[in-house]
């Protein structure tokens, strides 16, 4: 099996179990992003694979070898740390080039690849300073530098544009996805950023406390979440969660709770009739409210206490109340509408969700 | 901020630096001038402090009928050497301290500092039953190693807090770039501890160099040192002010330049900028 395959892999700190099983199988050429909430362990995973880290038990292999015991140097990895750890006593071009240096690569081909990555990362002006002369983003970008140079067979990427402002980030996020497309190589992406998240990865693994919560495409993840942690997780704004119950009026099943009654869609219904019925969280994504009703049979009224409406453009976020509880409504109304005000307003219901409170777990 | 300093307040500062220059060059006046003074003008009744007529036959004298050479040799010999052993010795024990975990490292690690404190006048009388009782003969090795040994505390604690101001992740980050041990030691870590192993090497090297108590006691005809050298000019007969000075300028000409260049090595903020935060 090629790729990076972690299997039963442990690790814990004296008595404190930091990842208690950790299963995941990476295919070769794949990207795949890690998120979770900070402490997570998702740092401690990319050491892992990285082998900076011991894992305490379970196996970890990479390209069909096993790598559990093998030094950093034998993996075949390249790796962006979340601190950067760049030489301080190298400028840009010798933190770029140190790598291929101990690698002996040809010099022609070091200063052909260090130009390539300072032209993609922009960095160009920037070959002959130290990094203490640099910006934070700066810094970020050499050590995304030092890993790109080089022709590992696996990427590790410990959130390496948290420090990026909005427009080089996207910019940098496009020229990774073209990287990626180009290398063909297997890379492993950590970061806090949604939308980093969502555009690049193959796949995108969410861990809480060391769990995997749920590995699937952005679109898997987004459209059929697994569990409340997940639907409250992918998706920005993030997803209202109310608790409910499912109730029967003339035959059709409904979702009930404080201030809304939505009807439940074909989809759900089977498994609806066979849950508990009143132990019930309902989640329900800012972005399928609507201003008017569409009028396909599958939008249904809910009445909204507006606090105050976010002017971003094109739409309006919404803060509001339903029964006294808060929610936030996206509804796209064009950019000359007046602030959204308290009343009427229609929800997708073909996009609800249903969770069981008790597991958690989806419909 | 930097602060605006009004011209009071930099006259003061002159001052007082003019006034510590003084104190701290006097002594240093005092042996120059009179290693070029005859003994007739050193033992005049009233010290002459600047006009006087400069002779050269106090250096005449050491460095031809003397051993001067020799104990030189040995001087540089035992000082080079101790301090090379100190630093690489000394940076071994810092760096497993740093980074190695292991029991009692932290123990060690605190009262490495307290073994320095030990004045080696205390240590002369152990040192030489020690000597006496292993039946070593009294020549240069056996110097060079009680130097080591009683340099390595010092040497130790320094390089350990250098050591710990240095990013785990910058060796990391060479490890994942597939540096081996020694290309992490001499491309990454070396180059960012030389102010650390600079100061190390000025305080191990002066102290090898100026010892004199331990020198005294264990060595022989052959295996002086240029301080156990310059005390012979105190005889019987008197004390040879001229000749022990013109011995003791010369003496503090070594290390004046190892200091000079070691100082070049150190440079601060050297791991500035390496990690986040
Ligand atoms: N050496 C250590 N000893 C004990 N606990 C540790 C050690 N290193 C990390 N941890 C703990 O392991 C957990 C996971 O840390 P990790 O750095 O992997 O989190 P992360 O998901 O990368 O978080 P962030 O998003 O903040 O970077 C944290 O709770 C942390 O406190
Ligand atoms: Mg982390």
């Amino acid at each position: 099996m090629s790729g990076v395959v972690l299997r039963d892999v442990v690790k814990a700190y004296g008595d404190v179990v930091i990842i208690p099983k950790l299963d995941l199988e990476i295919y070769e050429g794949e990207f795949v992003v890690i998120v979770g909430p900070s402490g997570c362990g998702k740092s401690t995973t990319l050491r892992m694979i990285a082998g900076l880290e011991m894992v305490t038990s379970g196996e970890i292999s990479i390209a069909g070898k096993d790598v559990t015991y093998a030094q950093p140097k034998a993996r075949d990895i390249a790796m962006v740390f979340q601190s950067y750890a760049l030489y301080p006593h190298m400028d840009v071009a010798g933190n770029m080039s140190f790598a291929l240096r101990l690698a002996r690569v040809p010099k022609a081909e070091i200063a052909e690849r260090v130009q390539r990555a300072a032209e993609m990362l922009e960095l160009t002006p920037y070959l002959d300073r130290k990094p203490k002369d640099l910006s934070g983003g700066q810094r970020q970008r050499v050590a995304m530098g030092r890993s790109i140079v080089r022709d590992a067979y696996c990427f590790l990427f410990d959130e390496p544009l948290s420090n990026l402002d909005a427009k080089l980030r996207a910019t940098m996020r496009t020229e990774l996805a073209i990287l990626h497309k180009k290398l063909e190589r297997t890379m492993v992406y950590v970061t806090h950023d949604q939308i980093e998240a969502m555009t690049m990865a193959d796949r995108i693994v969410i861990m809480k406390d060391g769990v995997i919560q749920q590995i699937g495409s952005p679109r898997e993840v987004y459209t059929a979440p697994e569990n409340l942690f997940v639907a409250g997780f992918i998706g920005s704004p993030s997803m209202n969660l109310m608790d409910a119950e499912l109730t029967r009026n003339n035959g059709a099943l409904y979702v009930k709770g404080q201030g809304f009654e939505l009807p439940v869609p074909g989809r759900l219904q089977e498994r609806a009739d066979t849950a508990k019925k009143s132990n019930i969280v309902l989640g329900l994504r800012p972005e399928h409210f609507s201003a008017a009703d569409r009028g396909n049979g599958a939008f249904a009224p809910i009445e909204l206490a507006v606090d105050v409406a976010e002017y971003i453009g094109s739409s309006q976020f919404i803060a509001a109340s339903v029964g006294g509880k808060n929610l936030t409504a996206a509804v796209e109304v064009g950019p000359d509408a007046a602030p959204m005000e308290s009343g009427t307003y229609y929800f997708d219901t073909e996009r609800l969700y249903l969770f069981d409170r008790e597991s958690g777990q989806a419909l | 901020m930097r602060r605006i300093d009004s011209p009071a307040r930099v006259w003061g500062h002159y001052a007082s630096l003019i006034i510590l220059a003084i104190i701290c060059l006097t002594p240093i006046w005092v042996m120059v001038s009179t290693s070029f003074k005859n003994e007739v003008v050193i033992f005049d009744a009233k010290p002459v402090w600047f006009f006087f007529f400069p002779t050269m036959e106090n250096y005449d004298y050491i460095l031809t009928r003397g051993k001067f050479d020799r104990y030189f040799v040995n001087s540089v010999i035992v000082a080079t050497v101790s301090t090379f052993l100190t630093l690489f010795l000394g940076g071994l024990c810092a760096y497993a301290l740093a980074r190695l975990e292991f029991k009692g490292r932290r123990f060690v690690a605190n009262s490495t500092l307290l073994v320095r404190m030990v004045p080696p006048a205390v240590l002369a009388v152990p040192a030489f039953a020690m000597v006496v009782t292993l039946n070593l003969n009294a020549d240069l090795v056996v110097l060079i190693f009680f130097y080591t040994a009683l340099n390595l505390p010092f040497a130790i604690w320094l390089l350990f807090g250098f050591y710990k101001q240095i990013p785990v992740e910058l060796e990391e980050a060479a490890i994942v770039d597939g540096a081996s041990p020694l290309q992490v030691f001499f491309q990454v870590l070396f180059p960012m501890m030389k102010s650390g192993y600079a100061v190390a090497g000025i305080f191990t090297f002066r102290i090898a160099w100026n010892e004199f108590i331990l020198a005294l006691l264990l060595t022989g005809r052959n295996s002086r040192t240029l301080p156990v050298g310059a005390a012979g000019f105190i005889t019987d007969t008197g004390v040879e002010w001229g000749r022990i000075m013109a011995m003791g300028t010369l003496i503090v000409i070594p290390p004046l330049l190892f200091t000079f260049f070691a100082a070049r090595q150190i440079i601060s903020g050297l791991t500035a900028g390496s990690v986040k935060g």
